[in-house]
């Protein structure tokens, strides 16, 4: 058929539009995997360059006014080569006010390392003076330490050999260099050997990912250069397990309030568009992914990573090991311990620990997460909780005074924490057991607790949500049948909606909230794909025909056999059994599973799709790729 | 003669009031106060946060680095030029009064949260950590873990108090109990167990022999023989979390305690009994910090609003200064030679 020409022009128009949108506020790309390795990379590149072309241009500010640049503006120019003079202006300005932490840190060593050769020395200057007059706060969590020692590292070698007296820490480049190099050798063989603190986060996959790239580019010293590149590595095959067309579901032992709703409005969807080109970035390419982007060309993502993120035409079931944030007081381990499930198929995927507290405010144990053809503005996940509220567990990781800190929380990005409708946080008061895609989480919680009951979420998105008379509560999230079974009379409240842990107010947006006020209480969720059934009915008959029997005194209880088949026995307190055998934690391995395996202690993670497999390995600090 | 023995007697009439009553040490008042409401990490700081010295027109005077997160500090007791802060970091230490600083630990000790120097031997600093217990003995150039006889787990150390009576002598307020070592560090024993973190420890001016604890939830202490042994204070408040307690160098009978939820208790029997004393401040009982400073002026940093100060212990209350303040320590120091 004759295409009419005179549509040619516009449909150039719409395409040139198309291009320059910003992703962001683009279509949703698609999700079928480019097996063209040229092609993935040339859309890769593309990508990058969208993000430095947005950057330079003003970014949000949509300004060319060289006033009101900031540090990310300027490296993307300066990476354009665009207006250098003016960027070195504005650096000299920007200076003039250093800020005081690892956040102010990073972006500083960015311009410091691109504008070697580029800005002028005045501006160079500055940023050295700066790191000389203001004291810089190292934090007090994982990535704070690893965003200030990577920033500081980076600048003891770029300006070597200088006394201590030009320092803001009063070291001279060779103690802050030993000092920082000890620090990253460190973390990075503590999260080969027993995992990660700050596991699987919605939000600071940033903090971790921008200052490696800088390490692996950066750094003078061969082996730091391979170890952080080694650890983007691991890092972004880990975000591949755990998402789904993108969108990274939990457990997490960080996210905030918006995230744990609203499952894409995260950084890591940012890297999965950018890396995996499997679902939209998020607003302004999440901030900090402006400082990835400038040396972004310089990774090259592994294949079986790729592979990993993009095909979920298979079940899998990954069963890893990460740790709980450092415990100061009251407990008997400084950091004991997580046990993570994940167990992921074409349309949802299930995920969880096995409950207590793992970080203070921001955890989030378990979720049943649908697939969403455009994830966008959709609550597309299911999960309880007990809205723990406590001094004494902040006091266990923060070394504060406890009276303020509850307060103090609200207004440093997690304005839910003592809330009794909030929907993030782990609490000592529940344990979960996963088996595939069921989960049972049980609650007993102590009396006198300040909010004595749990929340279930019950997202605008589901859809034939449907209140049985069997005690399930069935329900259909995308392609995904789901099954809730509260163990204790409830009520509903509306859910109102976080749009951020920044988020000053709330929003009615739809959705609801289970709560349910029992100290000793208990849920149940089965999912399965829609495609499992010949129709919604079908799949209520056969969640009331299972084997289920439970109780909630003295202990809760419960005895099922789950939708797969398997015997499921747990009794808070003690350990699941599976089919009469009592699940072994201490048995599990690092990472196990059909995509990533390492060994406990074994500084060695073999990243694995079909034929493909990668080796890590930090004891040789080598990387072996095979075709199986 | 009888000059020789009006001489003599006016001789031994000025001296005698030297020889039966020592001078009282001049002292010198010191608070590290943040004033960094909103503040999150990485932002900048508006606000002048650290160490104020109060200068004899009652003015508070900024000293050495504008640090929001500043939580004790301490100086040497030969020179007051040698300060040492610990903050998020850990401990900084200046020896120039306050213009250049040393970051004195690495990424094994973070969070100080108590600093203290041996006036025995004054080289020698102690830092109390969220995990145990620092040692130095070249004014922290270099840190050492002495933490042999602290439990493994249990060793949250809030407070540290040299005993000034003898070199090497400390006491330690842990998540557990009070711990004591009379070997500046290498071995501690526990002197008295706590069901909650032993907030502070103070020595009385007027008697070594006589000390005070408070903890976060387990009341107050008292010791008389050197904080070898304890016993509770029942009539002091005991329900809510004591900040800090403090003697007033101008009456043994005085001592205060701060407290969040209780606010401001006093004694003026020696700790016998307690009275409250938040009439005239703030709603809310959220005071941070009590100090007495060398005139027995009473003040108490109530959170967030400003800082308060009684001129009759506590029966009347005044605003001071430093408005939106936490003040995180209190120091009264004997003067130093410089």
């Amino acid at each position: 058929m004759k295409r009419p020409l005179y549509l040619l022009p516009l449909l150039a128009l719409v395409g040139l539009r198309l291009a320059a949108q910003p992703s962001f506020e683009g279509p949703v790309p698609s999700t079928v995997p480019e097996i063209d390795e040229d092609r993935r990379r040339a859309a890769y590149v593309r990508r990058v360059d969208e993000i430095l072309g947005w950057a330079a241009a003003g970014g949000k500010a949509t300004t060319d006014d060289p006033a009101k640049l900031d540090l990310a503006m300027i490296a993307a120019k300066i990476v354009r080569g665009e207006d250098l003079p003016g960027c070195s202006q504005r650096v000299i300005e920007l200076m003039r006010e250093p800020g005081t932490g690892p956040f102010w840190m990073f972006p500083t060593v960015c311009i410091a390392y691109l504008g070697r050769d580029r800005l002028s020395p005045e501006a160079l200057a500055s940023i050295r003076t700066a790191w000389k007059t203001t004291r810089q706060q190292r934090g007090d969590t994982e990535n704070h330490f690893v965003m200030y020692y990577a920033s500081l590292y980076l600048m003891a070698e770029l300006y070597p050999d200088e006394s201590a007296e030009t320092w803001y820490s009063g070291r001279s480049s060779a103690e802050n260099f030993a000092e920082a190099s000890a620090f990253l050798i460190k973390w990075i063989d503590t999260n080969t050997t027993v995992g990660q603190g700050e596991f699987n986060t919605s939000n600071y996959i940033g903090e971790y990912a921008i200052p490696l790239s800088f390490l692996a580019n950066w750094s003078k010293d061969p082996a730091m250069r391979q170890r952080a590149s080694m650890m983007l590595d691991w890092l972004f095959a880990e975000l591949a397990t755990s998402s789904l067309n993108g969108v990274l579901r939990g457990p997490h032992s960080r996210t905030d309030e918006g995230a744990v709703i609203e499952r894409w409005q995260a950084m890591t969807s940012f890297f999965s568009w950018l890396l995996f080109g499997n679902t939209p970035p998020t607003a302004g390419y999440s901030g900090w992914g402006l400082y990835f982007a400038p040396l972004a060309k310089s990774y090259h993502l592994p294949e079986v990573t790729y592979r990993i993120a993009t095909d979920r035409r298979g079940d899998f079931i990954q069963r890893d090991r990460a740790r709980v944030r450092r415990l100061w007081r009251y407990s008997d381990e400084l950091s004991p311990p997580v046990y993570k499930t994940n167990y992921l198929r074409h349309d949802y995927g299930v995920g969880s620990t096995t409950g207590g507290l793992i970080d203070p405010i921001q955890s989030h144990v378990w979720d049943v997460t649908w697939a969403e053809s455009d994830p966008r503005g959709k609550h597309p996940t299911m999960f309880s909780l007990h809205p723990h509220s406590s001094s004494r567990a902040m006091q266990s990781s923060f070394t504060a005074y406890p009276e303020p800190m509850i307060k103090g929380v609200t207004f440093e990005g997690k304005p839910s924490y003592d809330s009794p409708d909030k929907l993030m946080g782990s609490s000592p008061f529940e344990q979960v057991f996963q088996d595939l895609d069921t989960v049972i989480a049980l609650y007993a919680i102590a009396p006198g607790e300040r909010f004595p009951h749990i929340n279930g979420f019950f997202s605008k998105d589901l859809i034939n949500v449907t209140e049985d008379d069997s005690g399930w509560i069935f329900a259909q999230g995308g392609r995904a049948y789901l099954a809730y079974r509260p163990l204790a009379s409830y009520h509903w409240i509306p859910y109102l909606h976080y749009k951020s842990g920044w988020a000053k107010q709330r929003l009615n947006l739809g959705g609801r909230v289970l709560t349910s006020p029992h100290l000793n209480n208990g849920t149940i969720v089965q999912a399965a794909g829609v495609g499992e059934f010949t129709d919604f009915a079908a799949f209520q008959r056969a969640i009331r025909a299972l084997p289920l029997a439970f109780k909630l005194d003295p202990l809760p209880a419960v005895e099922m056999t789950t939708l797969r088949g398997n015997k499921i026995s747990f009794t808070f307190g003690t350990v699941p059994q599976v089919n009469g055998r009592a699940v072994d934690y201490r048995a599990w391995k690092l990472f196990e599973g059909p995509h990533l395996n390492a060994e406990v202690g074994g500084r060695k993670l073999t990243i694995t799709h079909g034929r493909l497999e990668r080796v890590l390995d930090f004891n040789t600090l080598s990387v072996t790729n095979r075709v199986k | 003669m009888k000059i020789r023995y009006y001489l003599f007697l006016g001789a031994l009439s000025c001296a005698l009031p030297v020889l039966s009553a020592p001078p009282a040490p001049e002292y010198e008042f010191f608070i590290a106060a943040n004033i960094n409401r909103n503040y999150v990490i990485g932002s900048k700081i508006v606000t002048t946060n650290g160490i104020f010295r109060r200068d004899v027109a009652g003015a508070w005077q900024h000293v050495g680095y504008n640090d929001t997160g500043i939580s004790a500090f301490a100086f040497d007791p030969r020179d007051r030029g040698v300060i040492y802060t610990t903050t998020t970091n850990g401990l900084w230490r200046s020896l120039d009064g306050g213009k250049l600083w040393r970051i004195c630990n690495d990424s094994e000790m973070t969070e100080g949260l108590d600093v203290a120097v041996d006036p025995n031997a004054p080289d020698h600093v102690y830092l109390a950590l969220p995990d145990g217990i620092a040692f130095s003995s070249d004014r922290a150039q270099h840190l050492e873990r002495r933490e042999h006889g602290l439990p493994a787990r249990g060793k949250f150390t809030r407070a540290l108090a040299i005993d000034r009576t003898r070199a090497g002598r400390v006491l330690a307020g842990c998540e557990i109990g009070i711990y004591l070592t009379e070997d500046a560090g290498k071995n501690w024993r526990q002197v008295l167990p706590t069901k909650d973190t032993v907030a502070d420890i103070q020595q009385s001016p007027h008697d070594p022999r006589i000390w005070f604890a408070v903890t976060q939830s387990a009341g107050a202490w008292r010791s008389a023989d050197g904080g070898l042994t304890w016993i509770h204070v029942p009539a002091a408040p005991g329900d809510r979390p004591l900040h800090n307690v403090t003697f007033d160098v101008t009456n043994p009978n005085r001592l205060a305690i701060g407290s969040w939820g209780r606010g401001v208790w006093t004694s003026e029997d020696g700790g016998r009994t307690w009275t409250d004393r938040n009439a005239g401040l703030p709603a809310g009982a959220r005071v941070w910090r009590v100090g007495v400073d060398p005139a027995g002026r009473l003040f108490a940093s109530v959170v967030e609003e400003t800082l308060f100060q009684s001129a009759d212990f506590g029966r009347a209350w005044r605003p001071d200064a430093l408005a939106g303040s936490a003040v995180k320590k209190f120091l009264l120091l004997p003067k130093a030679p410089k």
